[in-house]
């Protein structure tokens, strides 16, 4: 019975992806124009590999022309200089090339960044984050829903490789293949071997309860969840103001065609670089405190599993008893 | 409706994690097995990482992954002493029900 209400729970649970509201978007990018003639040709000219050089069946490049306030003098109304232009060109892999031109139309830099998620959601990335949430999910169900150990292990690993892609899919790239090779490979084998050694099929493999416990347990369950999901759903995406705040990319300058030197920051996001130079920085004292919290855990594990029986200890009184 | 099943966005990410964590519960309070209890806390500690990683993209902060690699860490430990926990209590009763481990004593 409770076996059951918990399945139910659970497809309740990935049904309330329904529920939710479509994901908020933000709405709050200052305006953006089309470029002027002189600096449209100037951007077409840096990114000319991937952009052609002809307007002609393009997505068009916008600019975000910052200008100084215009200001009324004696009567004369005097039109805020160019400060600087910010153009966006959306290419065709995805990504979306921000570059930074001068008034005149000399290209400063230029960056690369991921579109944002819910721009870069094609159909085929929505169909993969489906197939992998269900994976993810459906090995968690299997976990909680099986007599049998091992296939509770197996589920759980289907689990975790599907949350492995998931993390892909955000951009984690080594955080996917850490998420693979400690959960998929070392828990796993450790939870095997655990199961191979106890090798003994329950017999009530879930816990009974009363008709009131199971009702009020029931409710509340159903209450956390529905406001939990509630509240997911409706969290905003960062502001372009927020953003902007995100840590710069990594920069490499690269002489690139004819511009002396273009600064060209690809943009890697969480890879082994970038993840490593906030570990290493940042996250330091912590990355040595889990070291330390590792030794202590294999230390603790073997001193706990170790049989506790005397056989140990006869040699030590033998030859206690031999000094003696 | 069709947006919502084609147009992926953070939320779809945070109620997935929110769906795993809710399982996790659901294992930890429904199942009787000390092992089965212990795979439930692994996921929802992945629930957990998920949301850290989806904050992180949505909010471009890189500190979130290494939160969740500290996580991980974490989480092997107490795998490790949980079955050590769990083989030592083997060891001692024949069987790890939790609704049996009523006694500090063998």
């Amino acid at each position: 019975m409770t076996r059951i209400l918990s399945v139910l729970l659970a497809v309740l649970g990935i049904a309330a992806f329904g529920a939710i509201g479509a994901p908020a978007r933000a709405d709050d990018a200052p305006p953006a124009a089309a470029c002027p003639r002189e600096i449209e040709l100037g951007v077409r000219n840096a990114l000319s590999p991937a952009v052609p050089a002809t307007t002609a069946g393009q997505t068009p490049i916008t600019c975000r022309i910052a200008k100084t306030p215009s200001r009324t003098e004696n009567g004369v109304v005097n039109a805020g200089a160019i400060q600087a232009v910010t153009a966006e060109v959306a290419l065709s892999d995805g990504r979306v090339a921000i570059v930074e031109v001068s008034p005149a139309g000399k290209v400063l830099s230029v960056h690369y960044a991921h579109s944002d998620l819910s721009g870069s959601s094609s159909p085929l990335m929505a169909l993969v984050f489906w197939i992998f949430a269900l994976v993810s999910v459906g090995g968690a169900v299997f976990v909680i829903t099986r007599r049998n150990l091992v296939a509770a292990v197996m589920g759980m690993v289907g689990s975790f490789l599907g949350i492995a892609a998931i993390y892909m899919m955000l951009y984690a790239q080594f955080l996917a293949v850490v998420q693979m090779l400690v959960y998929a490979g070392a828990i796993m084998v450790l939870f095997v071997f655990v199961v191979m050694i106890l090798n003994r099929p329950e017999d009530e493999p879930v816990a009974p309860a009363g008709r009131i416990g199971q009702g009020l347990g029931g409710a509340a369950i159903l209450y956390l969840v529905v406001r939990l999901i509630w509240l997911l759903g409706r969290v905003e995406p960062p502001n372009a103001e927020l953003a902007a705040a995100a840590p710069p990319p990594v920069e490499q300058c690269v002489d690139w065609q004819n511009h002396a030197c273009v600064q060209m920051g690809s943009y890697d996001w969480g890879s082994v670089r970038s993840v490593g130079t906030d570990l290493f920085g940042a996250g330091l004292f912590p990355f040595e405190a889990i070291s330390i919290l590792l030794l202590l855990a294999v230390v603790g594990a073997i001193a706990i599993a170790r049989p506790l029986h005397t056989d140990d200890d006869a040699p030590a009184k033998t030859r206690a008893e031999g000094a003696a | 409706m069709s947006n919502l099943l084609w147009n992926i966005g953070y939320p779809h990410f945070l109620v997935l994690a929110a769906v795993l964590f809710l399982i996790g519960v659901v294992g930890v309070l429904v199942r009787r097995n000390a092992l089965i209890i212990l795979m439930s806390v692994e996921l929802m500690l992945n629930a957990a990482n998920v949301t850290l990683v989806t904050f992180s993209r949505m909010w471009g902060d890189i500190s979130a992954h290494t939160f969740a690699l500290i996580v991980i860490a974490v989480a092997a430990a107490e795998a490790s002493v949980g079955l050590a926990i769990v083989v030592a209590v083997f060891r001692g009763r024949r069987n790890v029900e939790v609704d049996r481990l009523n006694t500090l004593r063998h």
